[in-house]
C-alpha cells in the first residue's frame, strides 16, 4: 500500500488562526476563525479535533508547515512553538513560510498584497502574484507605512488583510523554505523590539 | 513517577524531570539574564522571543540528561501563572503539544506553589509549616497544614522585597539583577543608616517596602547633593539590615502563632546571605530551610514537584484548553483549578 503524505499547516500570526490538514494534496480538514487573543487556548484543541475527523494523531504527520509571521504579534509565536514541537517531537520535516503568502493566497487577483497591520499607519506587507495555480512573490515582504508604500505602485493590486488560505496555491508554490535546524527556527519579525532600538539609540548619542 | 515539568513564566526557559516529586533527574535552565542586564530588568517581548528560540532544545536536552524518552513521563506540569503572558503562553503550548502528542496528563501550576515545593525536593515537608515567598514579585507568608494546601496570611502591601533590592540598586549605580550584588555588598558593610524597618510592629502579617525603598533613594539624593562621600557598602548592608529585619521578625510572629513544625523560604530572595544567616541564628527550636540555590531561582524542577503533588491531591488533569494566566491567586487552586 503507497504511503500518503500527511502535512498539518498551521498560522497564527493574524488576529486569525488557520490550521489546515492536507493528505496527499488534498485539503482534507481546516479552521479559520477569528479569536481575540486565545490562540493559545484553542490551537490545540482544533488540532486535535482536525486530525481526529481523519482517524489520525499528531504521531502520523509526516510534515509541518508554519507560518512565521512577518509580524510582532503575540499569536505568531504560539503557532511556531507548536510547530516547532510537533517536528521536533516526531523527527518530521519542517517547512516555514511568509504568513503574508498564506493571506495573499487567498485572492485570485493577478497581483495581490498581503497586509497585516502593524499601528501607527504602518503595516507588515508583502507583493505577490497569482501565476496559473501557484503563488510567487514579486516584492520581498517589508514593514512600511501603508499609504507611501501604496502610493509608489503603479499597477492594480488586490489588498488582502483577511482570507481563507488557498493552501494548494501555496504546496504548489517556491515558496516553501525548508528549516534545515527546527531548534534554531524563529519567528521574522522584521524589525528589533522597542527596548533594543532605544538602547542603540542611547550608544549611538 | 516520572514528571516533565515546564517553566517560562519570566526570563528563564527550564525544563526537568523529577521523579515523585523529589528525585531530580534532570534540570534545564536557559537564562536569559545576559541580556536583560543591558536594559536594567526583563523586557518582556525580548524574553518571549527568547523563548520560542530555546524551547526545543532544553525539551530536548532535559531528556537526554535524564536518560528517558517521552514515553516514560507520566505526568507534564507547566507554570500557568502567574508571570509574562507572552512567556507564559510559550511553555503552555509546548506543554500542550507533548501532552497530546503522547498522550500524557497535564497540569497547570501556580508558579509561587513551585517556589514553596523547591524546598520539598532537598528537605522534605513536615506540616503545619510556614513559608516565606521573597521574590521580585512576590513578599507573602503562607501557612500550609498539608500538601498542597496555601493559606496566605500576609503578603506586601507595595513592592516586592526583589524589587526593592533592584530599584535600590539602580540608584546606588549597580547593576541588574539588584538582588546578589547588594547582597554582596553588604557584607564589607555596616548598618550606620538605621533606615526604619516598615511595618516591623503593625500587629499582622503584612509588609511594605516602598517607604523603605524611598527613604534610601531620598537620602542618596540629598548626600549628593551635598557632595558627601557615599560609602556604598554602608548602603546596602543598612537597607539589607532593615529589609531582613521584618522579614525575620514577621515569620518568628507567624511560627509561634500557627505553632509550625518548620519554616521554610522561597523565592530567589532565599538566596540572600544575609537573610539565611539571619533567620537559621534567630529561630532554633524548630528547622529553617531553604532550597538548594540551584532552585532558588525559576526552575523547572520545582513546578514537577508541585505539578505531582496538585495532581496526587485532586487527582485531575487539566483538558487542552489550558491557558496562561498573568494574575492568579495562590488560594484560588484550593479546588485543583
Ligand atoms: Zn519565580
Amino acid at each position: 500500500m503507497k504511503k500518503s503524505l500527511k502535512q498539518l499547516v498551521i498560522d497564527t500570526a493574524t488576529r486569525y488562526i488557520y490550521l489546515s490538514l492536507v493528505i496527499d494534496g488534498v485539503e482534507k480538514q481546516f479552521v479559520y476563525e477569528e479569536g481575540i487573543n486565545n490562540h493559545s487556548v484553542t490551537i490545540i484543541p482544533y488540532i486535535e479535533k482536525m486530525l481526529k475527523k481523519e482517524n489520525l494523531i499528531l504521531m502520523n504527520l509526516d510534515e509541518v508547515i508554519v507560518g512565521i509571521g512577518p509580524g510582532s504579534y503575540t499569536g505568531v509565536r504560539i503557532g511556531v512553538t507548536v510547530a516547532k514541537m510537533i517536528a521536533y517531537l516526531n523527527k518530521i520535516k519542517i517547512y516555514k513560510v511568509s504568513s503574508l503568502a498564506l493571506l495573499a493566497s487567498s485572492s485570485n487577483e493577478p497581483c495581490v498584497l498581503g497586509l497585516i497591520d502593524a499601528r501607527r499607519g504602518n503595516a507588515f506587507m508583502g507583493f505577490y502574484k497569482n501565476e496559473s495555480d501557484k503563488l510567487t512573490q514579486i516584492e520581498r515582504d517589508l514593514l512600511a507605512n501603508i499609504e507611501e508604500y501604496k502610493s509608489k505602485i503603479e499597477f492594480e493590486f488586490d489588498t488582502v488583510s483577511v482570507g481563507v488560505p488557498n493552501i494548494n496555491k501555496i504546496l504548489n508554490s517556491d515558496l516553501l523554505e525548508a528549516v534545515e535546524d527546527v531548534h534554531g527556527l524563529t519567528p521574522n519579525y522584521l524589525r528589533i523590539t522597542e527596548a533594543e532600538r532605544n538602547l542603540r539609540n542611547e550608544i549611538k548619542n | 513517577m516520572y514528571v516533565l515539568g515546564v517553566e517560562t513564566s519570566c526570563d528563564e526557559t527550564s525544563v526537568s524531570i523529577v521523579k515523585d516529586g523529589k528525585e531530580v533527574l534532570s534540570n534545564v535552565v536557559l537564562s536569559q539574564i545576559d541580556i536583560h542586564r543591558e536594559y536594567g530588568g526583563v523586557v518582556p517581548e525580548i524574553a518571549s522571543r527568547e523563548h520560542v528560540k530555546g524551547i526545543t532544545y532544553v525539551f530536548d536536552k532535559a531528556l537526554r540528561d535524564a536518560k528517558l524518552n517521552y514515553e516514560d513521563i507520566s505526568l507534564i506540569a507547566v507554570t500557568k501563572g502567574p508571570g509574562l503572558i507572552g512567556s507564559l503562553l510559550i511553555g503552555v503550548n509546548a506543554a500542550k503539544v507533548i501532552s497530546l502528542n503522547y498522550n500524557i496528563p497535564i497540569v497547570g501550576v501556580h508558579h509561587i506553589a513551585g517556589h514553596i515545593y523547591a524546598n520539598y525536593i532537598d528537605n522534605g515537608m513536615e506540616f503545619p509549616l510556614l513559608a516565606l515567598v521573597v521574590s521580585g514579585g512576590h513578599t507573602e507568608l503562607i501557612l500550609m497544614n498539608e500538601h498542597y494546601d496555601f493559606n496566605r496570611l500576609g503578603e506586601t502591601q507595595d513592592d516586592a522585597v526583589g524589587e526593592a533590592y533592584d530599584k535600590v540598586a539602580r540608584v546606588l549605580g549597580l547593576p541588574y539583577p539588584g538582588g546578589p550584588v547588594v547582597d554582596k555588598m553588604a557584607k564589607t558593610g555596616r548598618d550606620v543608616y538605621k533606615f526604619p524597618r516598615p511595618m516591623i510592629d503593625s500587629g499582622d502579617f503584612n509588609f511594605s517596602f516602598s517607604g523603605l525603598k524611598s527613604h534610601i533613594i531620598n537620602l542618596h539624593h540629598n548626600m549628593q547633593q551635598r557632595n558627601e562621600t557615599i560609602n556604598i557598602e554602608n548602603f546596602c548592608a543598612s537597607f539589607q539590615e532593615a529589609v531582613t529585619d521584618v522579614l525575620v521578625a514577621k515569620t518568628i510572629k507567624a511560627k509561634e502563632q500557627y505553632k509550625v513544625k518548620q519554616v521554610i523560604v522561597a523565592g530567589g530572595v532565599a538566596a540572600n546571605s544575609g537573610l539565611r544567616k539571619k533567620m537559621k541564628s534567630m529561630i532554633n527550636d524548630i528547622p529553617v530551610y531553604f532550597p538548594n540555590m540551584d532552585y532558588c531561582t525559576d526552575n523547572a524542577a520545582m513546578i514537577a514537584s508541585a505539578g505531582y503533588f496538585q495532581y496526587k491531591k485532586y487527582n485531575k488533569a487539566d483538558d487542552l484548553l489550558l491557558n496562561g494566566q498573568s494574575r492568579m491567586n495562590l488560594e484560588d487552586i484550593k479546588n485543583g483549578n
